[in-house]
């Protein structure tokens, strides 16, 4: 079951995820929403990515791929260079720089997308509906710990809680 | 079918949204007359298609007109929004938050228009997309060595990116709009905000995305650029094998990026009523960047005419005669008035700082930058090596009706964009800070 609270300011909902955390429900199990960030202190809600590790290994490989096909394209039809190389590391340089950044791009917006849930189109749970300067807490708990998490969010200052 | 977004919730959102709604005469007047204009340059490029390039006034040895002018100044404008947004929120500057959008809406806008240049520019556009590499029935691969495919590849990615770094922070704004909206606004936000439901692993996810693609398309945009140099710098030609064009070309893109984000600013504060967030400190601050640049822009058109003249090859004498004291002079002169005459006297003197006198520098700047990238295109093109290869080029109606035409693109873009979305992220200007 989920139990959703609403507060009013983020201390309120620092405090909230304390109680949460004291009374032994960890982070994955909590949820903030709100129309703007909230920013809460440092290990409160802790959301672990690997946004930045795949954003390189997709500049790296985008990259790299850039090289092989640019070799491939100047071996399989050879230009007439006048004694040049065919393949020249310096004229590739411009083009393997573009693609390992348009690497990077890709591959930081497409785990923005994955790791933000947004390509998720089954939820389990309907989304509380988001009203304007207003912050809700969502806790997931088995139906035993309910008393718990409901006296932490009354504690912290909740202005109301629903079930579902 | 009508469609509004219903005005709720707090006077912040109210006022943000409130351009999204209803249609005012003179919206509908500047509309109607950025669309004749536009179309009028699609039909006149209609016209140079099926008369051929010929009708344009590209001879030997200019084969290079106004639309590769257009080409360079168009790019260099789209520096505005990404750079500048991306340099703003990597060193987290708070007043940056109404002007981001606005700054980030120019650049993808000013590269799509910039990007086509290229393609009017062919002799045969409708068979622009050989310079993609497919596997074709010619057996022919495009000639990655050449900075034309550079361009394509750095564009290509710039615009890519530029998209994407515009849509991030627009997707919260979405969502919320979604709640309020009916109709075909309805759909649209919803489609575009991708089920957004503004928690805080959406919230850090994003946030965390956005530091990446500034950090990333700060190098991209740096990279566009200087890759546009390089179309001049790679030809052993007068006063433009140079090693500082890179820098110089970056330098200008970004100081003609300004001055179009001021202008725009200007005229959306008072069109759209938004003086109580686009406030003169906002104009202050770019104000003081546009000076620094100018300043930056006068210190490289310096060295690179001095060591030209100190050189003394006579090639390079020829195109620096024509720039500075012959038939290009007086563009040369207009030039430094409205690059640095005019932006030095009217930004660094407080008294006369104001949002008009800011803006005013911006127009001016503009109107300078689109004569610098004349400059550098054309007299080393009517001046090549060979004194007797030496030519002119007057620009036809063809041409001057297309490069017309893009300017009313860019405000037809811009318009359409204001009635869409809100020019300023509500959530970026809410930003909660309760550490």
């Amino acid at each position: 079951m989920f139990l959703t609270a609403e507060f009013s300011d983020a201390p309120s909902v620092g405090a909230a995820l304390r109680a949460l955390k004291a009374g032994g429900f960890d982070a994955a199990q909590m949820d903030v929403f709100s129309t703007e960030p909230v920013e809460l202190p440092e290990g409160l809600l802790e959301r672990p990515s690997h946004m930045s590790l795949a954003a390189v290994a997709g500049a790296a490989t985008l990259g790299i791929l850039a090289i092989l096909f640019v070799r491939y394209t100047q071996y399989d039809y050879p230009l007439v260079t006048g004694g040049m190389p065919l393949f020249s590391w310096w004229a590739t340089g411009v083009i393997f720089y573009e693609f390992t950044m348009f690497g990077a791009i890709f591959t930081t917006f497409a785990t923005f997308l994955v790791e933000s849930g947004l390509l998720k189109r089954r939820r389990a749970i309907p989304d509380p509906v988001l009203v304007a300067g207003r912050i809700q807490v969502r806790v997931c708990c088995d139906a035993g710990r309910a008393a718990t998490a409901t006296e932490c969010l009354q504690r912290a200052g909740a202005l109301n809680m629903v079930e579902s | 079918m009508e469609t509004t977004v219903e005005m709720r919730g707090d006077g912040l959102r109210s006022a943000l949204w409130r351009p999204l709604n209803g249609l005012s005469r003179a919206y509908l007047l500047a509309l109607a007359v950025a669309f004749l204009v536009g179309a009028w340059g699609l039909g006149c490029w209609g016209y140079q298609i099926v008369r051929g390039i010929g009708v344009a006034g590209i001879r030997r040895p200019t084969m290079w007109g106004f639309y590769l002018v257009n080409f360079v100044f168009w790019i260099g404008i789209s520096h505005a929004g990404t750079l500048i947004s991306a340099i703003l929120r990597l060193t987290d500057a708070g007043w940056r938050k109404p002007v981001t959008r606005a700054a980030e809406a120019i650049t993808v806008f000013a590269l799509m228009i910039g990007a086509a240049f290229p393609i009017i520019h062919l002799g045969r556009p409708l068979v622009f997309f050989w310079l993609f590499p497919y596997p074709n029935s010619r057996l022919l691969w495009p000639n990655f060595r050449s900075p034309l495919l550079w361009d394509v590849t750095a564009i290509s990615t710039y615009l890519t990116g530029s998209v994407i770094y515009l849509y991030l922070p627009l997707i919260p704004d979405l969502a919320e709009l979604a709640q309020h909206a009916t109709g075909w606004r309805l759909r649209l936000y919803r489609l575009l905000s991708i089920g957004w439901t503004g928690s805080d692993r959406q919230w850090h996810s994003l946030e965390r995305a956005m530091k990446m693609m500034a950090g990333t398309i700060l190098a991209v945009a740096v990279s566009v650029h200087t890759v546009v140099a390089w179309d001049f710098a790679m030809a052993v030609a007068p006063m433009w094998h140079s090693t500082i064009y890179g820098p110089y070309f970056v330098a200008g893109a970004i100081f003609s990026g300004i001055a179009a984000l001021v202008v725009a600013m200007s005229v959306i504060r008072k069109v759209l009523h938004l003086e109580n967030y686009l406030q003169p400190v906002h104009f202050e601050n770019l104000g003081k960047l546009l000076l620094l640049m100018s300043l930056l822009w006068v210190y490289f058109t310096v060295s690179e005419h001095l060591t030209t003249w100190y050189g003394n090859s006579p090639a390079e004498m020829r195109v620096f005669g024509e720039r500075v004291r012959g038939r290009f002079a007086p563009y040369f002169w207009f030039m430094v008035l409205c690059n640095f005459v005019l932006p030095f006297v009217l930004l660094s003197i407080r008294r006369l700082r104001s949002v008009a006198t800011i803006t005013i520098a911006g127009v001016a700047v503009l109107i300078g930058m689109w004569i610098e990238r004349f400059l550098i295109i054309l007299p080393t093109l009517s001046r090549p090596h060979l004194p007797a290869a030496a030519g002119f080029y007057s620009p036809t109606w063809v041409e001057i009706s297309i490069t017309a035409s893009t300017f009313a693109a860019m405000v037809m873009f811009y318009l359409i964009f204001c009635k869409l979305f809100p020019i300023i992220a509500v959530w970026e200007y809410k930003h909660v800070s309760h550490g």
